[in-house]
């Protein structure tokens, strides 16, 4: 079920009414039921996935809370200082052992569920398969947002090992964490404790507050399907181009276009997820804060996805450099090499989690590339940093608004290159498109059959014009204004004219229909 | 202690001590990197281990909040 469609806003009216109907106390299990509503519509089979991770997770969880109430027993009268460290230990490796068997275990379902795509047509081809297997596999093995739910499970079961979070006593409400239907398909992840303050709350119908949620879905279908959408069909027939030999102006112009796709389409289901989730009243965590803007890659990095970045951090890089290996390793690191050897737990830990995005986004080469490129300018960029300061001194380079727009250049430029990886087809064309955007560029060329590829004239023209909308509100809000309350703060006229003009550019030049599946997101992939 | 704690800080992240909010790590203060070289100088400096469930953004909040922390892992 997608969130633009009929079958969604039925669901979501039908929940939102009787949401504010019920007794405070029971507002979660109205979202339980239409999270397992969608759920089971999306999936459209058995939840085998999420009902396995969601089981192991909840037996995690509570073997974990005992098993640390037990330790505090056991120490609280316990006098001598080594006897107390070993009955910890003891605890805590016990603990440890339970976790990363529930780590293997759902990590395994998501790597077979994942990978089962390059699988199937080997056993397929080995003819260790039957129809009935196969329809088995197809119904069964693909559930929505598996990505999603399991990185959020695991999340979940560190959390309240780390005492972060009480594990949760009824199977319902993490159900409802875990497959909460406004993120269950592309994020934003989110944290247990904090989901469960927001569910827990007694939540009172705002008309206000529900007319700023349907504003921000009205915003983010705005951007999916009037500029996302858009700009694929020039995209799409630019890279889906069998022959090749494109001039490398029209290669820069459709990496430059996929870069603004991938962030409206991502960024639009953000608004859409966060918007709806606002007229229940429950707080999701923004995922996007403007990354364009960004000076830096490490900024942009904590500006695109900030969940998925914050659980890298949290999750991976913190974890293993302060596991008993990490340690181990930035200890001799640093008595081998004194000035680059407190870097290098760093190094192993940016470089792995770096790995390990490229890896969650996709199953090609290209994806691990990817994050291998990412992780070497990250490590690059960190470790020369003090080396920055002494450049620019001596080159005499003043901070201003120059040298902020540079900075940004220099960001899009190495997001640019690492682009052209995840949306080529295959490798070669990746190869090809770098090729062509340096030794044969035409430029003339290129201006003289822009609009052969799926965009007219016209196409380009309104795009251009839509984008500068959204740059303008961009720009305000990155000065720290609040676009919706300064709209409902404005004369009803204009205030009128936005709502009305928005909607219309929306419902005359949205992209609907057409040959691919405008409902579907791009990040649903990943 | 709280010295030392400067002192550390002062070297791998001067803003932080100029720093007046409350979350250095999520406004791009301190970064992950960062967090890492200065949770590696403060074990070494006051033999204390800082478990990951220890280097969460309330804990690195701001120069105050570190100090706090460490003074809480060095009586325990």
């Amino acid at each position: 079920m997608q969130f633009l469609s009929t079958n969604f806003m039925i669901l979501w009216v039908i929940s939102f009414a009787l949401y504010y109907l019920v007794p405070k106390k029971r507002q979660w299990m109205i979202l339980a039921v239409a999270s397992g509503l969608f759920y089971v519509a999306g999936t459209g089979g058995i939840p085998v996935g999420i009902v396995l991770t969601g089981a192991g997770a909840y037996g995690c969880g509570i073997y974990l809370t005992r098993s640390l109430e037990a330790q505090k027993a056991a120490l609280l009268d316990m006098a001598d200082k080594e006897r107390k460290k070993a009955v910890k230990q003891g605890f805590e490796r016990r603990r440890k052992r339970v976790q990363i068997l529930y780590f293997v275990c759902s990590l395994g379902i998501l790597l077979g569920t994942k990978y089962m795509v390059v699988i199937l047509p080997f056993f397929q081809k080995l003819g260790l398969t039957t129809p009935r297997s196969d329809a088995f596999f197809a119904r069964v093995v693909m559930p929505l947002g598996i990505s999603f739910y399991t990185l959020t499970a695991i999340g979940y079961v560190v959390d309240v090992g780390r005492e972060q979070c009480r594990a949760a006593e009824n199977p319902v409400r993490l159900f409802l964490f875990l497959a909460y239907f406004p993120a269950i398909t592309q994020g934003p992840f989110n944290r247990y404790a904090k989901l469960q303050e927001e569910y827990e709350r007694e939540h009172v119908f705002s008309y206000e507050r529900m007319l700023f949620g349907v504003q921000r879905f009205v915003w983010g279908a705005f951007k999916k399907l009037v500029i996302a959408d858009r700009i694929n069909l020039f995209v799409g027939n630019v890279f889906g181009s069998m022959e090749g030999g494109l001039p490398g102006s029209i290669y820069a112009l459709a990496v430059v276009s996929y870069m603004i796709q991938l962030y409206a389409d991502f960024s639009g289901y953000m608004d859409m997820a966060l918007g709806i989730s606002e007229t229940f009243d429950i707080t999701l965590p923004e995922n996007f804060k403007r990354p364009y803007f960004s000076k830096s890659v490490a900024e942009f990095w904590r500006r695109w996805h900030i969940t998925l970045g914050t659980w890298f951090k949290d999750y991976v890089m913190f974890s293993f450099v302060m596991s008993g290996t990490g340690r181990k390793i930035g200890k001799s690191a640093k008595k081998r090499w004194s000035k680059l050897g407190k870097h290098v737990t760093g190094i192993i830990g940016t470089m792995l989690v770096w790995l390990l995005t490229g890896m969650w986004h996709g199953r090609t080469v290209s994806y691990l590339l990817w994050g291998v490129y990412y992780g070497v300018i990250m490590c690059l960029s960190l470790v020369l940093e003090a080396r920055y300061a002494v450049w620019k001194e001596k080159l005499h380079i003043k901070e201003g608004k120059v040298y902020g727009l540079f900075c940004m250049a220099r960001t899009w430029i190495i997001v640019f290159v690492a682009d052209v990886l995840i949306r080529a087809e295959s490798l070669s064309q990746a190869g090809e498109i770098y090729r062509a955007m340096v030794t044969d560029f035409r430029l003339k060329a290129g201006i003289l059959s822009v609009s052969d590829y799926g965009l007219g004239r016209y196409g380009f023209l309104l795009l251009a014009a839509v984008c500068l909308l959204w740059l303008a509100v961009s720009v305000w809000e990155e000065k720290g204004k609040d676009v919706r309350r300064m709209l409902a703060a404005s004369p009803a006229a204009v205030r009128w004219c936005c709502y009305y003009g928005v909607v219309l550019l929306l419902l005359i030049t949205g992209i609907y229909g057409g040959s691919y599946d405008t409902a579907a997101f791009l990040y649903q992939s990943f | 202690m709280e010295e030392k704690v400067l002192e550390i800080l002062e070297e791998y992240c001067e803003e932080a001590l100029t720093y007046d909010g409350d979350n250095m790590m999520e406004e791009g203060v301190i970064d992950s990197f960062t967090v890492i070289n200065i949770v590696s100088e403060l074990e070494d400096a006051f033999d204390i281990e800082i478990d990951a469930k220890y280097v969460v953004a309330e804990n690195f909040r701001n120069k105050e909040a570190i100090i706090e922390l460490v003074r809480q892992l060095v009586e325990d």
